[in-house]
Order: C-alpha cells, then structure tokens, then sequence
C-alpha cells in the first residue's frame, strides 16, 4: 500500500514517528480517469477518507479507499497520489487525495472451442463490468455442440447502495447436463434472483430459484428406477447460505476454518418439494516442518415435504468421487439399480489429510509452492432414512448406519490450479464398501472445484 | 451394433418365459389427462392383449410419455423389456408364441397390414391434426388435459410444446396443409374402405379377431365416444351402420365382464 503513496509534502515525514499522528485534514478527493462510471457510486467509496483526523489514519484510510475502489471491479488500475493541499481554500495541515483510474473496457467478449474424441463445443461470452455506470455486471454465455445442445447463461449483479458488500444479482440460464452415473440427461431452464450480504457470523445469500427440469433417460440400458422418474418437474425454491471463511487459502490452507450452512426449501409452487439442509466443516492446522493436518466433514438430510412421497433424482445426494470420497467413482457409492446411481435422502463424509511439502522439498519456490503430498483417510455413507425421529436412532440404527460406511485411504500429491481448482493424483486403497458401488482402486485421477 | 445385437439376443432369450405374471402397461391418467390420440393407441393395445387373453395390468403415470423408450404411449413393461407402441408389442407378443393371425392366409395377412398402415397413416393422422390443429378442440380439450398434471407455467407450456413437435411430424407428411375439410375427406375413405371389407362379417377376417379389428376398434370406439367440442369425425363413422355395430360387439364381448374399465 505505502508503495504507491506519494508524499511529496514532507519529505522525511516517514522517518519521524511523531508526523503520523499529526493532525491533519483532507480537503479534497480527486478521482481522475472516471469516463462511463457515475459520481455517486465513486464518493461513495472515498466519503469515508474525509474522517481522517491523524496523517496515520489517512494513510490508512485512503489505502482502504483503494481497495474498496478496486473491489467494485470496474478500474482496471488504481493509483494514489496524496499531496497537500494548495490554492485558496487549503486549510492548515490540509491534504488532497489523488486516486488515478482506468476503466475496465465496458465491453469485453471471448469465444473458445473444446475438440473432444467425439464431441466438439463452441463457447461464446460477453462481460460487461460497469453496464450502467453504477458497476452493475452483466455476463452472458452461451455454448453450442455437435449434439445440438444449446445452452445460454445471463448472469447480473449490482451493488447495492454502493456497498460493494451487499450484492444483488439475477440470474437466467437453459443447460443440458448429462448425468452418465445415472444414466439420464436433463435440460434445465432456471431463473434466479439472490441478495447476499455480510452479518456477524459471515456471508449469506438469500436466492430465490425456479428450475424447469426436463429429464430423460440417455440410453435403453437406463435403470427403470431413473426411467420413472423422467419427464417434466418444476423446482421453486428459497436457499439461504451461511459462509464463515476464516482461511488462508481456498485449495491449499495452512491456517483457518471453514463452516457452511445452506438450507433450501422447495415448495412455494413447482411440483418438487422437499426441504434439504446441508453443512460443511473445515478445519486447518500447521504443525512442523510446514505440514498440515486438516480435518473436512460435511453431511446433509432432506425430507419431502408430504409423508411417503419420493423426493426426485435432480434434487438427492450423491456420494463418492476422487475428490470427495476417495476410492470411489464418481457419485459410485450409494443406493442405485442396475448400475444407475440412484441418491440419497442423506449424506456425510468426513476426511482427514495430512499435507506436506514435497519429499526433499524438491520445487522450493517454484513448482514445490502449488504442490503438495497428502496422506489421508475418508469415509462417508449414503442413503435413505427411513425415519428421522430421534426416537428412531437406537443401537440397531446405529449398527445399520455403521455398516454401511464406507472407508478409503491412501496417499499421493495435491496441485492448486489457479485460485480455484485443485489436480490429485492419488494411490487409494478403499477398505469398507457396500455391494453395488462401483470402486476405483489404486491410481486415481481428479480435477475439480469442489473437494473434501 | 453389438448394443443392437445384444438388444436382440436378449429379447431372443427372454422370449423362454411366455408370459409372466406382471406384465404392465403404462400410459397417462385416463380421466383427466391423456389425450383422445393416445387414448385411442392405448385402447388398441388394450383391446390387442384382451383378444389374445393375456393378462396385464394397466399403470396411470404423469409421465408415461417421457418414460417410454419411443416417446409415445402406451408401452409395456415385460420383465426387464420395455416395448412401446403397437406395431413393436405384436411383434413381442408374437415372440411369445401368442398370435391372432395365424390361421390366415399369406393374402389375407398381407391385406390385414395393408388395412392397419391404412389406419396408421389416415386416421391416426386425422386424430392428431383435430387434437391439436382444430382450435376448438385443442383450446377446449386438448390443451387442458395435456397441462392438467403439471404446476404452472408448465401446463400453459407443455401443450404448445407438444402441438410443435406433433406440427413437424405432420407437416413431414404434408398433413399441416390439408384443410378440415380435406381430412374429414380422408377419413370418409378410410371409413368407407374399412366398410367395405368388413360388410356383414363379425370380424375383419372372418369369425375370429385379428390385430386389425383390436386397432379399428381402439380408435373407432374413442372417435364415437369421445365427447368433443367438434364431433365431425364421429359423425361420418356413424354413417356406416356395420362399423357402429362392431364397435358395440367389441365393447360388448371384451369389456362388458371386465365392468366397462377401458
């Protein structure tokens, strides 16, 4: 932050402590560079400087001004340049603030081609960070195949008061997406509205979703259990989610703690209806030698809203996956019929990993930063309650609950991809599982954004 | 290719079991859903599995046209088969040593197909255009049944989905241009035809039923009892006195013990 700050009025200013705390007072904010973006949105974020009282607290406060200018995500730079006041109505001890900016281009598009063995896709997209003025972001996507798949995503979002905090967005897409664990594919065409906001105990986000499902069996050999279940269904739904993420990083943290809660009731109109609660845990922590042990469970429950009816395919738990449940095909433990992953009302898994920096610690600042070893154990369960009175769970639940756990364990190395995706590579042993989950022993291979 | 040879040997080995016990048949909610095109499919099955005295039951689903491997009701569940549409359950009842038209000649079965693709390619034609192309019927009938089972906006949706895709399927065949009159003209000829070889006779070949009389009854029987806002096509059928009094004989014979359940 000091780095850009440009003190020209006192030149061995930072060597005396004292000059910190000397009064001082901002007359004035210039923000040059602006062109689409609107006044308003701007002082919003600067109005917060003129409290400075202290040439600290200014410092600091026009640092924060920076970053709040930058979080709105429509300058492609921005520069500070603090200087003293001059002119007529220069107070004494009076400062101007000098934010230089350049905008985002209001219009940026991309298209890109995936060639696979025996599909091809066509992605398009355009992204328009400041539509309005007011930092309101816009991006469109649409995508077509060889299969005569089209699908199209619009995606908005704008600040709310300025704050760039407090976000409401809306949301419209159509996606084919294909579920061969299940055996069936499905187009979905949804529309979304959500608010998210910070409280005290983290980040929520309130949405509203309706989904019109199209689901249809992909093949002959599709399991009759999925084939009763294809056809047209409508999903209306309010989810809320709770994010407290005190971690360092997202893929590879060393320090920190992870919940989230997201409850979705489905109801309000549509004809699925149920009620899902879901959390997950993370707990990280150093210990020697730069290694980490980090703990991960997550589960969730869903009922139906009516007694004895079937809560939909589209809308269960699935379990198992090299990222998840490890030892495991994708989505391959849990309830299913002839080869068809069926899901579950409920779900949990927990894992345990040990990470290290590579043997040697060969790539030291390098490759050797993004990589990790890892050893771990993870278990988990998927399935159909039959009750969910507390009353219920007696030993022989517990016994049934127990012995249809499942349990893997292995070792192998960790890449963090980007900010936001992770590569494993990993020997797996999987020592407790059910008949009818379909197994991935020895090497294994994953890339993926979520993971356990 | 070997998912198709597969397919075959597997209908090949499960043709050893001749009829089990469950068989089901699925097609949409009688009452209140399914439309009087499908309808008249269903019950030409139905009437089909009757006359061979197989036993099965039938299952009322939402969703029996996504559910069917063809998209098109009625289909049959026969142990782990699923086979949909009329032609292809003869096909799989025959697999199961059951036939109606054994005792024909090799003239008389070749005159029964010609009969049935007569139907297949008029009247059926002529039942999908009225459901879904006469605006009355379609406003007042036919679009409120298709939607009856599905949440708003899906009911408003779904039926208009479906007129486009019965839209191409006509117009594929050059039906979208036919006006009303010209298609009650079709049908005239394919009712005069079936007169014609029916005259006096119990059945279409004689004194026993065949495929032909189960598939003339599934639709003539739903065109004359059907109650809609248009009723042109069950008006010309009752010009014919012999088809009227066979649809009654059917009726009668196959569905009278059975408490009149279609």
């Amino acid at each position: 932050m000091f780095r850009k700050v440009k003190c020209e009025s006192q030149p061995n200013s930072e060597k005396n402590d004292t000059r910190f705390s000397t009064q001082v007072k901002v007359d004035r904010v210039v923000i040059n560079g602006l062109d689409r973006t609107k006044d308003d949105i701007v002082i919003k974020q600067v109005e917060p400087l003129f409290e400075a009282d202290t040439f600290e607290e200014m410092l600091q406060k026009s640092g924060e001004t920076e970053d709040r200018l930058k979080r709105l995500g429509i300058f492609k730079q921005v520069a500070t340049v603090i200087d003293t006041s001059k002119g007529e109505n220069a107070s004494e001890n009076g400062y101007e603030v000098n934010y230089i900016v350049k905008e985002n281009r209001n219009v940026s598009a991309g298209a890109h081609a995936e060639i696979g063995t025996n599909d091809g896709t066509l992605r398009f997209n355009v992204n328009s960070p400041n539509m309005f003025g007011r930092a309101e972001r816009l991006t469109a996507d649409y995508r077509c195949d060889n299969k005569q798949m089209r699908g199209f995503g619009l995606h908005f979002t704008k600040p709310v008061n300025g704050n760039t905090d407090v976000l409401i967005g809306a949301n419209a897409y159509q996606a084919f997406n294909e579920f061969p664990w299940s055996g069936y594919t499905e187009k979905d065409r949804g529309l979304g509205i959500d608010l998210s906001f910070p409280s005290l105990i983290g980040i929520h986000n309130i949405k509203w979703e309706g989904v019109w499902r199209d689901l249809r069996c992909s093949s002959n050999k599709t399991s009759f259990a999925v084939r009763e279940q294809a056809g047209h269904s409508l999903k209306c739904s309010i989810i809320h989610s709770l994010t407290r993420d005190s971690r360092d990083n997202a893929i590879l943290p060393t320090e920190g703690t992870l919940l989230k809660l997201t409850q979705e009731y489905a109801g309000i109109g549509g004809n699925a209806q149920f009620f899902k609660h879901q959390v997950e845990l993370q707990a990280n922590k150093s210990l020697f030698l730069d290694s980490v042990l980090q703990l991960s469970l997550a589960g969730g429950v869903m009922r139906h809203l009516q007694a004895n009816k079937e809560i939909m395919i589209s809308d269960k738990f699935f379990l198992g996956g090299p990222l998840t449940l490890r030892g495991f095909d994708l989505n391959g433990a849990g309830p299913c019929s002839d080869g068809n992953a069926l899901g579950g009302d409920m779900y949990c898994v927990g894992a345990v990993h040990l990470y290290t920096p590579l043997p040697f610690r060969s790539g030291k600042g390098g490759l050797g930063d993004i990589l990790r070893s890892h050893f771990f154990v993870n278990t988990g369960n998927c399935g159909n309650f039959q009750s969910l009175r507390l009353s219920d769970f007696n030993k022989d639940n517990l016994d049934l609950f127990r012995n249809s756990l499942r349990l893997s364990y292995g070792a192998g190395i960790v890449l963090r991809l980007g900010g936001v995706a992770r590569v494993e590579l990993n020997y797996v042993v999987p020592i407790w599982l059910l008949p009818g989950d379909r197994v991935n022993p020895g090497i294994q291979l994953g890339v993926g954004l979520s993971f356990l | 290719m070997t998912s198709m040879l597969m397919e075959a040997v597997k209908i090949e080995l499960g043709a050893t079991e001749r009829w089990p016990d469950n068989v089901k048949l699925y097609q949409q909610y009688q009452v209140e859903q399914i439309t009087f095109p499908d309808y008249a499919a269903c019950l030409s099955v139905k009437t089909f599995l009757h006359m061979c005295g197989l036993q099965f039951t039938t299952e009322l689903k939402v969703n029996a046209e996504e559910m069917s491997p063809s998209g098109r009701v009625p289909f049959i569940q026969l142990g782990p088969f699923l086979v949909s549409e009329m032609e292809p359950i003869i096909a799989c009842v025959k697999t199961r040593g059951f036939q109606l038209c054994s005792e024909l000649t090799d003239i008389h079965k070749s005159e029964m197909k010609a009969y049935m693709a007569l139907i297949g390619n008029t009247l059926v034609n002529a039942e999908h255009y009225l459901a879904w192309f006469n605006k009355d019927v379609f406003d007042e009938v036919t679009k409120p049944r298709y939607g009856s089972m599905y949440p708003w906006p899906l009911d408003g949706i779904l039926p208009y989905m479906k007129q486009r895709e019965v839209r191409k399927r006509l117009a594929s065949l050059e039906w979208t241009e036919k006006s009303f009159e010209e298609v009650c003209e079709e049908v005239l000829t394919c009712c005069q035809a079936l007169s014609e070889r029916l005259d006096k006779q119990d059945y279409f070949f004689g004194k026993k039923p065949t495929e032909l009389d189960a598939m003339v009854f599934g639709h003539l029987f739903t065109l004359l009892t059907t109650d809609l806002p248009n009723r042109e096509f069950a008006l010309i059928i009752q010009k014919f006195d012999n088809l009227v009094n066979f649809c009654q004989r059917i009726d009668q014979k196959y569905y009278k013990n059975l408490n009149n359940d279609y």
